[in-house]
């Protein structure tokens, strides 16, 4: 898929986290960027958009990044959700990667591992 | 790390205030520890030996390591050797003190050898990459000996140092820590711990300095203490929560869960809780720790 015809759905309760994200997706050339903030927003707004890829914090309100995630994946087995998270202790890695998470950002994200990884992506 | 402590020792023996220091720390940067300041660290040459080389620099046109060679203070190997030096911090933050007038080439001598020797620091030391000392005056400036997890809360604090200079700015000084039964909350994001280490931890600021941090931490100009100041203080919290949950989850294969943060307004931070206050050139900024919370 080109990035051009991409669709990435961020979720982070922090209004700062999302523009930050939003402003390097952008400068990649992503079509649509749309934004969730707190894990059952994120489970609403994957439904409405069905977004190529999925950006997930870990630690959100009302819902976890780790359950949004399992929600999501009971959805659409196929979805590419990456979880980009501060707290990436080994429990949290083995919890999102058995689930089914497609990979795993610490935070805080630097604008090269996002491209890469939409590079990656775009392949 | 040792220039904000060091900073933190002028302050409390009053030899600087707090104002001087602050602007000291900003334009340490782009100060670089002349030969001077240097030799006296090195203890190569006394104060009044590089105010008499000064004194002779006003007569000759001459470079200062070249006149102090000449006058016999130094060795071409020291000049050389004293040059390499001139990138560490706590000179640069000597040297800038020295050049604004705050504190003479002596006063600076004397307080550079007192904080070593109440230390036990040598100037490797200050170059060492380990950190270990570092550590070490961290664990002994912040107390936390009738705490269960004293290890883990001095683990927290050195963490916090580092992601402050790691994302903020190194012009900071710590103040003493305090141990408060309570406090009164200005603009505060709160995110509690649990887990391996229970805590309430809370970044607390006045408005200007609550939005002059977010600022630093977004890099990028805010006016407000609005929804982006609030996510941008909170991430940053989040963020060293998170990174301290790496550590202990790695290097002690404990488990700390975090809690999504919240944001007010007024009220009382709970307690009895830790203070670690920060002087930054906009203002200070305070970080709660209540162990157990």
């Amino acid at each position: 898929m080109a990035v051009e015809e991409m669709k990435v759905l961020i979720c982070d309760d922090s209004i700062f986290v999302r523009k930050k994200l939003a402003a390097v997706l952008k400068n990649c050339g992503v079509a649509e960027i749309v934004e969730a903030g707190d894990g059952e927003q994120a489970v609403q707004m994957f439904e409405e958009c069905s977004p190529d890829l999925t950006l997930m914090d870990i630690v959100m309100p009302k819902m976890s990044g780790v359950e949004a995630l399992k929600a999501i994946l009971e959805k659409d087995p196929k979805a590419k959700v990456v979880m980009a998270s501060s707290v990436g202790t080994q429990e949290n890695l083995k919890e999102a990667i058995n689930i089914g998470a497609f990979d795993f950002l610490q935070k805080p994200i630097s604008d090269s591992q996002l491209e890469m990884l939409i590079k990656k992506l775009a392949k | 790390m040792f220039t904000q402590f060091f900073g933190n020792y002028l302050l409390n023996k009053g030899l600087v205030s707090s104002s001087q220091l602050s602007r000291a720390l900003s334009e340490q940067k782009n100060t670089r520890a002349k030969l001077g300041v240097l030799a006296i660290n090195a203890g190569y040459m006394t104060p009044e030996q590089v105010d008499k080389v000064h004194a002779e620099q006003q007569r000759v046109d001459m470079r200062m390591g070249d006149l102090a060679v000449k006058m016999g203070f130094l060795t071409g190997e020291q000049v050389d050797e004293l040059l390499s030096q001139q990138g560490l911090a706590h000179l640069a933050l000597g040297q800038t003190l020295v050049d604004s007038g705050v504190m003479t080439n002596a006063g600076f001598a004397e307080a550079l050898s007192s904080y070593k020797a109440e230390n036990s620091l040598t100037d490797v030391d200050f170059t060492d990459k380990t950190g270990n000392k570092v550590n070490e005056i961290i664990a002994n400036f912040y107390s936390f000996t009738d705490e269960p997890q004293k290890e883990l809360l001095t683990e927290y604090v050195t963490l916090l140092f580092k992601n402050l200079i790691r994302f903020i700015g190194d012009d900071f000084t710590p103040l003493s820590p305090e141990k408060i039964p309570s406090a009164r909350s200005s603009y505060t994001a709160v995110q509690r711990t649990e887990g391996a280490f229970v805590s309430s931890t809370a970044f607390d600021a006045s408005e200007n300095a609550y939005v002059s941090f977010a600022s630093r931490y977004a890099g990028e100009s805010l006016t407000d203490a609005d929804e982006m100041a609030d996510g941008a203080n909170g991430e940053f919290l989040n963020l060293h929560n998170g990174l301290f949950s790496v550590n202990v989850s790695n290097e002690h294969g404990l488990e700390i869960k975090l809690v999504p943060q919240e944001y007010r307004r007024g009220g009382i931070i709970p307690g009895p809780a830790y203070r670690i206050a920060v002087v930054f050139p906009f203002g200070t900024v305070c970080f709660y720790v209540a162990p157990g919370k």
